[in-house]
């Protein structure tokens, strides 16, 4: 995207207005609209459309044996691709490094237990733990790419039923399971203390969250954070831009209170969901 | 992860002995952390950095590049002359940096692969984040300066030693840079915030303790440019509030700047040098 | 040696006003002027009382070819329409990294430039001098050897035997005799006085 110095000074006054190019104030998100259990072949999923970003998240379990160093805990893993259809720019190797980017923030911000309880995919002490592959597609970029996809994959993980393990029998050194293979005998993961991942983008001497692609392209810098519950499980900062020590507290303080209040909208919207479960398409 | 064809590979799914050694519990190995008095296993203050050593022309074959050291964490930054961005087709205003961050494969207690992982990936990403703001990219458009940083040793903190070296290692090079670029790391553990951690202490602050949830833990590495007080990257992973997180901004912008006294005396000792040199002749 | 200023990136170095301009090696923020460089100053006196302020560092300068620099060049690929080429040389310092630099048929030479053939003027391997044209949005550097000092400086036959300059546009090979179109240089000797006495 280009933009003339004239389109930037019109996106800084209005930021500095408190009026922004789309009739936002700062702290303003875009509308958003959420979809879950989508994918029929996957365990969990959840589409999420922010404005113009669109991600479509897919959680899939598998038997895996844990870690030596970590002999009680179950793994997840994220994958996001960054397939070019979202923008022309992921072409090739394009989007490697921004995938590379959300899923390494996504996985440090989940590695902490207090945040997501790995201990809870351990089906058997040093031998069998659930393994979740999260995959991130991204099927359209708007802008704010962080804060979609943490909410997306927080959607699908609350929508992922792992199966039930019947019994476990231990022979010697073999290990022998039985696992339930009824649709609905299966029991949800705990992600209340899933992070929200909210971007802080500075323009101006203002620091707006949500921004659009045009708005990403005027900041001088912005800071994602990462928020679960209420402490900070991540802190990033990207754009190449550089802070004042003042600003980056701000920013944080203004990261927390946008990520506690989305993390409360997103669950109550899940309730919801669960309440009224009538069947919408992909594509509606 | 793709199998390197060009090295012979050791055995898979080897493990540390380390894991069949008596280990203690997170709780003894907290009490550990501090000695009687109130110091930590190394004879320092919770809030105390680490002895530095910083040298400058290293590599000779590169253009600029330094050597740091960091009680024993030891890493070699060098950093080459601008080359043209390989595989691009359009003109870009601003220059690029390629960072390349690796652990030397025995500075860890487990032996590390030859080819980069998720760790050292994201360590390049950081460094590069860092350094970035404080490079004036926009002197050499189109082109691409490759800083390579490698951990001979690790023994903690060693990404925000990458950075310091990486900083110094550039001016070095003579690479135009608006500010000197330091960096510290700090371990946050039981609600303690320690300086500078080692090796043992870092992964004390990593490893958290299932039965205790409330207690902040986490790792955050920030680099500062003193002169124009900008953060040019803080990084924070872990569990921690607010409020140590803002009590470590403002120690870790304070320690930074005792490190760029340290790595000015360094630098002007360098260019002191090259200007007796140049007398001389 | 004692009155040298030795400076280091980002520190502060005077007010920047209508008396002390930014130079090379420096930068100005808020105000004030900075340095870009680990170096010492080195302070320009211009007229009406204006220093200039420049940051030499003590080590040589990474050179990048600027447009009007005298490159030698290897010629690596050539078609119909230009030659690809690598740039060794800028004026008399060899580079520790090629660039890439491009031929293009209508800057071989300055008359009858509709008549150019490119596989008549220069061939792969062949060592040219060349002057670096404006710098355009295109990644690569444009170059010409329209001038009669520009031109294939040493060229070798299809047997591998260095060639000697027989007109402006031929070469013959010392051992074949094969004849071979180039757009040859006049290389002027370097120390002209020399020679005559």
């Amino acid at each position: 995207m280009a933009l003339c110095e004239a389109e930037k000074t019109f996106i800084l006054h209005s930021v500095e207005e408190n009026f922004r190019i789309d009739g936002r104030q700062r702290g303003d998100y875009r509308p958003m609209e959420l979809e879950t259990n989508i994918v029929a072949p996957s365990f969990g999923s959840a589409r999420l459309r922010l404005a113009n970003t669109d991600v479509l998240v897919s959680v899939k379990l598998e038997i895996d044996s844990p870690t030596l160093e970590q002999p009680k805990l179950g793994k997840i893993e994220f994958f996001v691709d960054c397939s070019a259809n979202a923008t022309p720019d992921f072409e090739g190797r394009g989007g490697d490094n921004l995938a590379t980017e959300i899923s390494n923030c996504l996985s440090s911000a989940y590695k902490s237990s207090t945040a997501f309880d790995a201990g809870k995919l351990c089906i058997l002490k040093g031998s069998k733990c659930w393994k979740l592959y999260v995959d991130i597609l991204l099927l359209e970029c708007g802008g704010n790419l962080y804060d979609a996809v943490s909410l997306a994959v927080k959607a699908a993980l609350w929508d992922t039923r792992i199966p039930l393990v019947k019994s476990v029998v231990v022979d010697g050194n073999k290990v022998d399971m039985e696992v339930s293979d009824e649709l609905f005998d299966c029991e949800r993961l705990d992600v209340t203390g899933a992070p929200i991942m909210v971007t802080v983008c500075k323009i101006g001497d203002q620091c707006i969250v949500d921004p659009t692609t045009a708005e990403e392209h005027c900041s001088g810098g912005s800071v994602v954070v990462a928020v679960s519950k209420s402490n900070f499980s991540t802190i990033l900062q990207t754009g190449g831009g550089s802070l004042h020590p003042m600003t980056l507290l701000e920013s944080l303080k203004l990261g927390q209170t946008v990520a506690q209040r989305l993390d409360s909208t997103l669950i109550n919207t899940l309730k919801q969901i669960n309440d009224n479960s009538t069947d919408v398409g992909f594509l509606k | 992860m793709p199998v390197d064809l060009k090295r012979i590979n050791g055995p898979e799914n080897t493990v540390s002995y380390k894991l069949y050694t008596p280990s203690k519990t997170f709780k003894e190995e907290l009490k550990c952390l501090f000695k009687s008095n109130n110091k930590r296993q190394d004879g320092r203050n919770s809030l105390e950095h680490r002895k530095m050593f910083i040298k400058t022309g290293i590599v000779s074959q590169a253009k600029g590049s330094a050597y740091l050291e960091l009680g024993n964490t030891k890493v070699i930054v060098s950093v080459f002359d601008p080359r043209e961005i390989p595989n691009k087709t359009d003109y870009s205003q601003k220059g690029v940096l390629y960072c390349e961050f690796k652990y030397a494969t025995f500075s860890c207690p487990q032996r590390r692969n030859f080819q980069q992982d998720s760790e050292e990936k994201q360590n390049s990403i950081i460094l590069k984040q860092s350094l970035e703001p404080a490079v004036c990219l926009h002197e050499f458009p189109n082109f691409q300066v490759d800083i390579y940083a490698l951990i001979l040793e690790n023994d903690g903190s060693s990404l925000s030693a990458a950075v310091t070296c990486a900083c110094v290692a550039l001016a070095h090079a003579s690479v135009p840079m608006y500010d000197l670029v330091t960096a510290v790391t700090m371990g946050v553990v039981d609600n303690q915030i320690l300086m500078d951690p080692t090796l043992k202490e870092q992964q004390l602050c990593e490893v958290f303790d299932e039965t205790d949830t409330k207690s902040d833990h986490g790792i955050i590495v920030t680099s500062f440019m003193s002169t124009h007080q900008q953060i040019s990257q803080f990084y924070q992973t872990g569990n921690i509030n607010l409020e140590n997180i803002s009590k470590s901004i403002s120690i870790s912008t304070d320690a930074s700047g005792d490190i760029k006294l340290l790595i000015e005396k360094c630098i002007v000792n360098h260019v002191l040098k090259g200007a007796n040199k140049s007398n001389e002749e | 040696m004692e009155d040298v200023l030795v400076c280091i990136p980002g520190q502060r170095l005077c007010l920047c006003d209508k008396k002390h301009i930014s130079g090379q090696g420096t930068y100005e923020r808020q105000g004030y002027l900075y340095s870009q460089l680990a170096g010492l100053v080195k302070i320009i006196e211009k007229e009406d009382g204006v220093q200039l302020i420049e940051v030499h560092s003590t080590q040589d300068q990474g050179l990048v070819p600027q447009q009007g620099d005298l490159v030698t060049v290897q010629i690596t690929i050539i078609n119909q329409q230009f030659a690809k080429c690598a740039i060794k040389c800028i004026g008399d310092t060899v580079l520790s990294r090629p660039y890439r630099g491009i031929l293009r048929k209508e800057d071989l030479r300055a008359t009858e430039k509709d008549k150019i053939e490119v596989y008549k003027s220069v061939r792969p391997g062949d060592i040219v001098l060349a002057r670096v044209l404006p710098i355009t949005e295109a990644h690569t550097y444009h170059l010409t050897t329209a001038e009669n000092e520009l031109g294939v400086v040493t060229a070798h036959s299809e047997g591998g035997h260095q060639m000697v300059p027989i007109s402006w546009t031929e070469m013959q090979c010392t051992k074949t005799l094969v004849k071979q179109h180039r757009k040859v240089a006049k290389v002027l000797p370097e120390k002209p006085k020399q020679i005559v006495t």
